[in-house]
């Protein structure tokens, strides 16, 4: 066991159980670190957006690489703030209907071939297809029954009796079987982060373990 | 179970239920467990993609996480860079998350200090960009006009690496690290627009999602939280914290089915005496 010197590690470790103490009850001594975490966090994005944004893309490329179209983007950018006046509001909006004009332009046909179009083409496939094993045309089944079954559920014009009462249920059943899966999923994360904590404070702090 | 034991249980203070979940985490850090890791067939995409890049391929890697998923996230990016180094795979690094250059840096100098990499020649770091959707765009017009400078302000155009290395078209695989929807995301605008060909390591929350783009193989392969980082360790052959933290987690998971079960008897003994209970 060797204790660690770096004065870094030691707030970090603080701060850590700082935050744990809040597992037995409200306390100062949380609220100090909540409102050191907050400022810091507030602070260090505000100088990485900063420096990022204004310095790295807008200043530098401006005065050293005399690139003046970078004018145009600036105004743009300034007049966002003219939002913040209610008189100079409505030439607030020029910016942003250009910011989401060109948005929806660019990313349009990607999001719409990836997320949509490639989508319905995963979901609506062939289960006897050439070279399938009896698992994944299973497999595909379950998805486009489940995708189906779910769908249903979510049609409020019609009424849920008969058929479509029976495959609405189904479509109750396909959704708990999801959000358990991201139930399990989620549990596993948070138990990781305790992990990363515990192995914080036992390795790096009090130089247990390997 | 007795509706009496059941109102107990129902009403059993919760720090105890704290302290139980921290003591069957901390032991097994402390007293490890060898449990046996069973390798999906997501991780074994994963793996293959980067087992099949040659020496001198380029991997753009994605580190987009902060640090408050560093514990699941770190030990995939660390086997990552392992893996490429080990294969003389070269890694351009960049980062869309304000809070993850000082993760990337940490990592990439560690790794890189194992295999003895060389900055600029093996391994470069481009940094954070802002406007993630425009970067992941422009990257496959022109990476060195979309970074300029590296993270440490040298001219992009003046690393070696990045000569001959440009946009999409010379990349082999991109790898993105992430805890958001980042992974959909490259999908969407490097994979699906360029062609690019990827996999991704994602926090388990996140993972659920990725199933739909690698079932239609928009993404080749992923990591499933830590146990997935578990699995490419074992295939990589080099242990490290993913499968350190595997007695934890399975320990911990014990647990919680166990109070699952508890509660939800406790709940139903409480409520068939009719005094209801907290579920």
């Amino acid at each position: 066991m060797q204790v660690s010197t770096d004065v870094g590690i030691w707030v970090g470790a603080l701060g850590t159980l700082a935050i744990f103490s809040f597992l037995y009850r409200e306390n100062p001594v949380f609220r100090l670190a909540e409102h050191v975490l907050v400022g810091v966090s507030a602070g260090y994005y505000l100088v990485q957006y900063a420096y990022s944004g204004l310095v790295k893309k807008f200043w530098y490329p401006l005065t050293s690489e005399h690139n003046y179209w970078l004018v145009f983007g600036g105004i743009l950018g300034a007049m966002m703030f003219l939002k913040l006046n209610r008189r100079t509001r409505s030439w607030g909006n020029i910016p942003v209907a250009f910011y989401v004009a060109t948005g929806a332009g660019y990313l349009i046909p990607s999001v719409m071939k990836s997320m949509v179009l490639l989508q319905v083409e995963g979901t609506i496939q062939n289960p006897f297809a050439e070279g399938r094993t009896i698992g994944e045309a299973a497999t595909v089944l379950v998805i486009l029954a489940g995708v189906v079954c779910t769908l249903v559920y979510f049609y409020f014009s019609a009424r849920r009796e008969g058929v479509v009462r029976h495959v609405s249920r189904a479509g109750i059943l396909f959704l708990l079987a999801g959000f358990g899966a991201t139930f399990g999923y989620t549990v596993m994360g948070r138990i990781t982060l305790l992990i990363g904590r515990f192995q914080f404070l036992l390795r790096d702090w009090l130089g247990v373990g390997g | 179970m007795s509706a009496g034991a059941g109102e107990r249980l129902a009403r059993l203070d919760r720090r105890l239920i704290f302290l139980l979940m921290g003591l069957v985490v901390l032991v097994p850090l402390l007293v490890p467990i060898d449990l046996p890791v069973v390798v999906s067939e997501e991780t074994r995409d994963f793996y293959r993609e980067i087992e099949s890049l040659s020496d001198g391929a380029v991997l753009m890697l994605a580190v987009d996480y902060e640090p408050d998923t560093m514990a699941e996230l770190d030990p995939m990016t660390l086997a990552v860079l392992r893996h490429a180094f080990r294969r003389g795979v070269r890694v351009v690094a960049l980062s869309l998350y304000p809070g993850a250059p000082g993760i990337a840096q940490r990592l990439l100098t560690r790794a890189a200090g194992e295999y003895g990499m060389t900055y600029g020649e093996d391994y470069v770091y481009l940094g954070y960009n802002p406007d993630w959707s425009g970067t992941m765009l422009r990257l496959g017009e022109s990476i060195r006009a979309t970074y300029p400078k590296d993270q440490w302000g040298t001219a992009t155009r003046d690393l070696p690496l990045m000569a001959g290395v440009d946009s999409y078209e010379d990349v082999d695989l991109l790898v993105s690290i992430n805890g958001s929807k980042y992974a959909e995301y490259w999908a969407a605008y490097a994979q699906a627009r360029y062609g690019q060909r990827m996999v991704s390591g994602n926090t388990a929350v996140m993972a659920v999602f990725i199933y739909h783009y690698y079932n239609t193989g928009q993404i080749s392969g992923f990591l499933a939280g830590i146990r997935g980082a578990a699995e490419y360790e074992k295939l990589v052959g080099l242990p490290g914290d993913g499968t350190i933290a595997m007695g934890s987690q399975s320990c911990g998971h014990l647990l919680i089915v166990i109070l699952i079960v508890l509660g939800n008897a406790g709940y139903l003994a409480a409520r068939r005496r009719g005094t209801g209970g907290r579920a």
